[in-house]
């Protein structure tokens, strides 16, 4: 009889222990799983909006061309400008037109008149998008107003890292009540087989040999709760993977690369060991003194 | 094994369990040590075991002291020493081949073997037809044999028998003796055996230890006194 024999033997003749430690082992790697999908997934809407830092400029009506080829100039002339593109009116016109294609009652009224030329900046550091919106926003005799991405990012930056902060706490404190909630079931059936190791122990079994069936179990919890836990976050995440992505177009929310859940699923049964051995342990320690 | 004695002395707090104990078991002998409860027989048993610690004097066991022995070796000294008590110890969730199964584990017996050496110590107490059953399924008496058998499995070279037919009715009691008997000859297994059971003492031919009020008071063998009084010199 091996040490896995008598690992399965303890978990056999309390089944219900061991699936509270599993069940709640597995709830916190399900949150863990899910956090770290969706972490991914803000991160790159995120990115791809600090990818793409624009600020647009509308002009105010009736400025001559060479107003608009000095305010060209001058944007030109900002460092790491990526490009300066002139919508004019009739330009303007057309993709507010192909924008509300579908709606005719909104395209019927407006003429190109109506609508303000601008100048859309693309910029490779977006710290320069903040300097020309301070300079700019004081030449109203220029520009009637200006569209800049900064709160939506700002935005996204907040989500981002409250949902961190969220998954974070969630995580360690689930990853706590499982710690402790293995101590506690090791607790439990170290108690309900005192006599075994009693036993045991005057047959000639060191402290080692009666230890590692309980450290083992321990592990097992580890192993079977991440398992469990991510193998359901990742069906759900998959499930939810087209209709996400969907709605994020063209971002992709929901990684469609299997590596990425095999390298979260393998990140978490090694968790999951760390987890299941030092709860283990430190509950064989507390009860096996002699 | 040989087991020696040397000015035992075990207190329980201001109790004296056991005063000046001296003697030695030689390799292959089957010893009794007699006397009514409360002597200070199990206490002799559980200080062999080191299960408890002498409070003063030695306890040789092949002339190594085993209050000097590393915790390790002190679990190797155990594998070899087969125990059987009067409440049996068995495992109650394990069926009988688990319990013995165990012992043979410990022991670090070959697992390919153990089936086979099983089955060996089952036919030995004539219990294979019980080797899937639990302890809960059997007499007093098979209880005993398992215990027995456990105790045989792995070749121990020797037996603590503690009381073994305290729970036993007359039958079961000699039956039992008969095998530990058997055992000694054949294997020459060195053998201490507790009983207060005076029918039991008046009947085996063996050197037979008194105790009475934790101390010695009579040994009926010579050879066991001369090492004695020679030890003290």
């Amino acid at each position: 009889m091996n040490t896995l024999k008598h690992t399965w033997h303890h978990l056999r003749r309390s089944p219900f222990q061991s699936m509270l430690a599993i069940l709640v082992t597995s709830v916190s790697f399900f949150i863990l799983a899910v956090f770290l999908i969706l972490s991914v997934g803000m991160s790159s809407v995120l990115q791809y909006f600090e990818t793409k830092p624009e600020i647009t400029l509308f002009l105010k009506d009736g400025l001559d061309r060479v107003a608009v080829e000095n305010v060209q100039k001058d944007l030109s002339a900002y460092p790491n400008i990526k490009e300066v593109k002139f919508i004019s009116k009739e330009k303007a016109l057309s993709i507010y037109k192909e924008q509300n294609k579908d709606n005719p009652l909104l395209t019927e009224m407006v003429t190109a008149s109506i609508l303000p030329a601008s100048f859309e900046v693309s910029v490779t550091d977006p710290k320069v998008l903040e300097t020309i919106y301070q300079n700019f926003s004081t030449k109203k005799d220029l520009v009637s107003d200006i569209i800049y991405q900064k709160n939506f990012i700002n935005n996204i930056i907040n989500w981002t890292n409250n949902i961190r902060i969220f998954g974070i706490i969630a995580v360690i404190t689930l990853t706590v009540i499982s710690f402790f909630e293995i101590i506690t079931i090791i607790g439990m059936k170290i108690t309900n087989r005192k006599e075994e190791i009693k036993i045991s122990r005057l047959l000639g079994a060191s402290k080692f040999y009666v230890k590692k069936p309980f450290i083992l179990e321990g592990i097992f919890y580890g192993i079977s709760g991440a398992a469990l836990g991510n193998i359901l976050a990742t069906i759900i995440a998959l499930n939810l993977k087209t209709r996400l992505n969907t709605f994020f177009n063209p971002i992709i929310f929901i990684q469609p690369n299997i590596s990425f859940y095999f390298l979260i699923f393998f990140s978490e049964i090694l968790v999951g060991i760390c987890i299941g051995y030092f709860s283990s342990t430190v509950g064989v320690k507390r009860h096996i003194k002699f | 094994m040989k087991i020696e004695f040397i000015n035992v002395n075990k207190n329980y707090g201001l109790i004296n369990a056991l005063t000046d104990i001296s003697f030695v078991v030689n390799q292959g002998e089957f010893v009794l040590i007699t006397g009514p409860s409360g002597t200070g027989k199990t206490s002799l048993l559980k200080l062999l075991l080191h299960q408890i610690k002498p409070s003063s004097g030695q306890i040789l066991i092949d002339d190594v002291d085993i209050s000097t022995l590393p915790k390790k070796q002190i679990d190797q000294l155990r594998v070899k020493i087969g125990v059987i008590f009067q409440d049996f110890q068995l495992i109650t969730d394990k069926t009988v081949e688990e319990n013995i199964a165990l012992n043979l584990d410990i022991a670090a017996y070959p697992e390919n073997k153990i089936p086979a050496r099983i089955d060996e110590v089952l036919s030995q107490v004539n219990l294979k037809n019980r080797r899937h059953s639990f302890p809960g399924q059997l007499s007093g008496g098979e209880l005993q044999r398992v215990a027995l058998a456990r105790a045989l499995s792995n070749q121990p070279d020797l037996i603590l028998a503690d009381e073994p037919t305290g729970n036993l009715d007359i039958e079961n009691s000699w039956l039992l003796l008969k095998l530990l008997k058997d055992i000694n000859s054949n294997f020459g297994t060195t053998i201490i055996m507790t009983t207060h059971n005076q029918d039991i003492i008046n009947s085996l031919d063996y050197p037979k230890i008194l105790l009475r009020d934790g101390k010695i008071e009579n040994i009926n063998n010579e050879k066991i006194i001369k090492v004695k009084r020679s030890k003290k010199i």
